[in-house]
């Protein structure tokens, strides 16, 4: 304790030194928490994009419909039931339930054409589950069984089409025959999930089935809970209820690829950290040295009183633990400060996605509100801590070998 | 027997291919409760012998007892151990810790030997520092003190474990002649008190004055050996 209470006095020495090596620290410390503050706040936006715009909480579709749904087959789609309704229904945390039919879509607007995601959708189930309706910029949802359409705003911008065009959509049907939908466009959204912008094209579910010649089949259901959490357990409990082939995916399994891209990113967060923490352990090492060369003579008297080598190198320890623990302080507190700001205010994605054309694969656009998490504070307080007390040790250990005589006779 | 016993002990420094003696033989035996001078002329021998003495340094040849024991084998956590209970160490440039006050850095010292509850060291300390004639500046950090108060803290700080043997190397270089007579009387009474063995190295007529035994050194060979009453 008294070895400890030194150290304390003894960064009360050189406090400009002391404070500036506390703030490469702090400096390193900031960086990961805004970093991770980001992560936490894609990683929000992003899984609630998803979940509110794509996947919802659950999906239930046929497993061979499934392992091919980017192919947008249609072929193993499931005929709704009441029986399988009612063991939805039966789901924990269940809200609502809709339908859905996606299918393949080359979008012509006389000119040119586009590859599309076409997706039908029960016009009054949907808006429980999914919230598409909110994002309308201009015009308004299409009408059960018309030929209306809404697309995204960003997508009617690329095929030069406005509200009340007709968007011919060329269709094949499930006996592989063409089809074509004119579809007028009557409403346009913005979503900020950039992939539904950019290449889904919203119809009412009847005039899908009806022009793909499927009759009443869906691709597959999709489920709202109250909560996310309950999603992964929930499918898995499903799963086991359901017959016929079908079974129950969880958002996570539709966000798969961005679960895997979000893991390699918080990896690169903590590479980041430990790159500048490095950084601030030279710095530390510099100080220790520094410290132990202007105390050259205390340490030649301590040695002499008899003070072991581990002693003079848990004072050194104890002092760089003292510097750690001010840089993490502060660190923390500037950490806070710039979350409070980026959280007040958001972040507007614009200007790092060019206007929101490059999502680096995130489903994210607009602003986003950095996220927190009190454990990424202790682990990066705590980090801070260990990186500066074993940057010490080598340099405390150097100061403690010296010779006692050499030392006292320092000058 | 004495408290020190030296036997023909050698000390050679390596200066490049070069090899400086220090010491050339010294025999010497010390007594418990003893006052002692070295002195002698600069390079003559007398702070690597003060060295030797403190288990600070160790001889090229030749033996050191210490206590009845050989201290020549012990290796450096030894050594470290033998100073923190039995040795005192009084320097020419004080070496007080500057960011604790005058009580912590004597404290600093006795809480080495970890013999004591936090009562008894603060009653001790404060006795001490008070014994010194500083136990109205306890709170005070060394840049608060004169001269001759680190000196008298430095001194108290070498006593505050009651050591068998107390060193000091040139305690009064750097105070002047009051002062330096203040400290030595300071020693004096605590030799006499506490019976604890002090050995000086200096260059100083006036601490000469005050020792009961002055052993002259040149060359690294004792050249005089008196003894006074």
């Amino acid at each position: 304790m008294f070895f400890l209470k030194m150290a304390i006095k003894n960064l009360s020495r050189h406090k400009r030194r002391t404070v500036i090596t506390a703030l490469i620290i702090a400096f390193a410390i900031l960086i990961y928490i805004l970093t991770e503050g980001l992560m936490i706040g894609m990683t929000e936006m992003s899984f609630n994009n998803i979940i509110n715009l794509e996947s919802g909480h659950l999906q239930v579709a046929d497993q061979d419909y499934w392992e091919d749904r980017r192919e947008l087959p249609l072929r193993d789609l499931i005929t709704p039931s009441a029986e399988v309704e009612s063991e939805l229904k039966k789901t924990a945390g269940f809200i609502a339930l809709t339908e859905r039919l996606n299918f393949s879509v080359n979008l012509n607007n006389g000119i040119d054409e586009l590859p599309v995601t076409g997706i039908g959708i029960d016009l009054e189930k949907d808006s429980r589950v999914f919230e598409l309706d909110q994002y309308l910029v201009e015009g308004r949802m299409p009408e059960s069984g018309s030929s209306e359409v809404i697309m995204g705003a960003k997508l009617a911008e690329l095929m030069d089409f406005r509200l009340g065009d007709y968007a011919v959509m060329l269709i094949r049907t499930e006996e592989k025959t063409f089809n074509t939908i004119d579809g007028e466009i009557v409403g346009l959204f913005n979503t900020p999930h950039p992939s539904l912008n950019e290449s889904d094209v919203f119809i009412s579910l009847k005039t899908a089935q009806q022009s793909l010649n499927v009759k009443d089949k869906i691709s597959h259901y999709v489920l709202r809970l109250e909560d996310r959490e309950q999603a992964v357990k929930a499918a898995a409990d499903l799963s086991q209820r359901l017959e016929g082939g079908l079974k129950a995916y969880s958002w996570k399994d539709a966000a798969e690829s961005l679960v895997t891209m979000l893991e390699m990113q918080a990896i690169e967060t903590q590479v980041i950290l430990a790159i500048i923490l490095t950084m601030a352990a030279v710095g530390i090492v510099n100080t220790v040295i520094l410290s132990a060369l202007e105390r050259m003579e205390e340490l030649g008297m301590m040695k002499a009183l008899g003070m072991h080598q581990r002693e003079i190198v848990y004072t050194f320890m104890g002092e760089a633990a003292g510097i750690g623990i001010i840089g993490g302080l502060m660190g923390i507190t500037m950490g806070s400060i710039g979350l409070w700001i980026f959280n007040f205010y958001g972040l507007d994605m614009s200007a790092l996605t060019a206007g929101g054309d490059i999502t680096y694969g995130f489903p994210l656009s607009g602003t986003i509100y950095l996220g927190w998490e009190i454990s990424s504070f202790i682990f990066v307080f705590a980090y801070g801590v260990s990186v500066s007390v074993l940057a010490s040790i080598f340099p405390a250990l150097w100061a403690a070998r010296k010779d006692p005589v050499k030392a006292i006779y320092h000058r | 027997m004495p408290l020190i016993k030296l036997k023909n002990l050698k000390k050679t420094y390596q200066q490049g291919k070069i090899e400086v003696p220090a010491l050339r033989g010294i025999n010497l035996e010390i007594e418990s409760g003893e006052f002692t001078t070295i002195f002698g002329p600069s390079g003559s021998g007398k702070t690597t012998l003060l060295n030797m003495i403190g288990c600070l340094d160790k001889s090229t040849a030749g033996e050191i007892i210490f206590d009845e024991h050989s201290i020549n084998d012990l290796n450096n956590r030894e050594l470290a151990e033998l100073r923190r209970y039995n040795l005192g160490f009084i320097f020419q440039s004080y070496n007080l810790i500057p960011v604790l006050t005058a009580f912590e850095n004597v404290e600093f010292a006795i809480r080495l030997t970890d013999k004591h509850s936090k009562k008894e060291r603060k009653e001790k300390v404060m006795s001490l520092l008070e014994e010194v004639g500083l136990g109205d500046m306890a709170d005070r950090r060394p840049n608060e003190l004169s001269g001759g108060q680190k000196q008298r803290v430095a001194v108290a700080r070498a006593l505050i474990k009651e050591p068998k043997l107390v060193l000091a190397d040139e305690p009064t270089a750097n105070l002047d002649s009051e002062t330096s007579k203040e400290v030595l009387e300071l020693m004096k009474k605590m030799n006499s008190e506490l019976n604890t063995t002090f050995i000086f190295s200096t260059h100083d007529p006036q601490v000469m004055d005050y020792a009961r035994r002055l052993i002259e050194i040149k060359d690294g060979k004792i050249t005089k050996d008196q003894r006074r009453d």
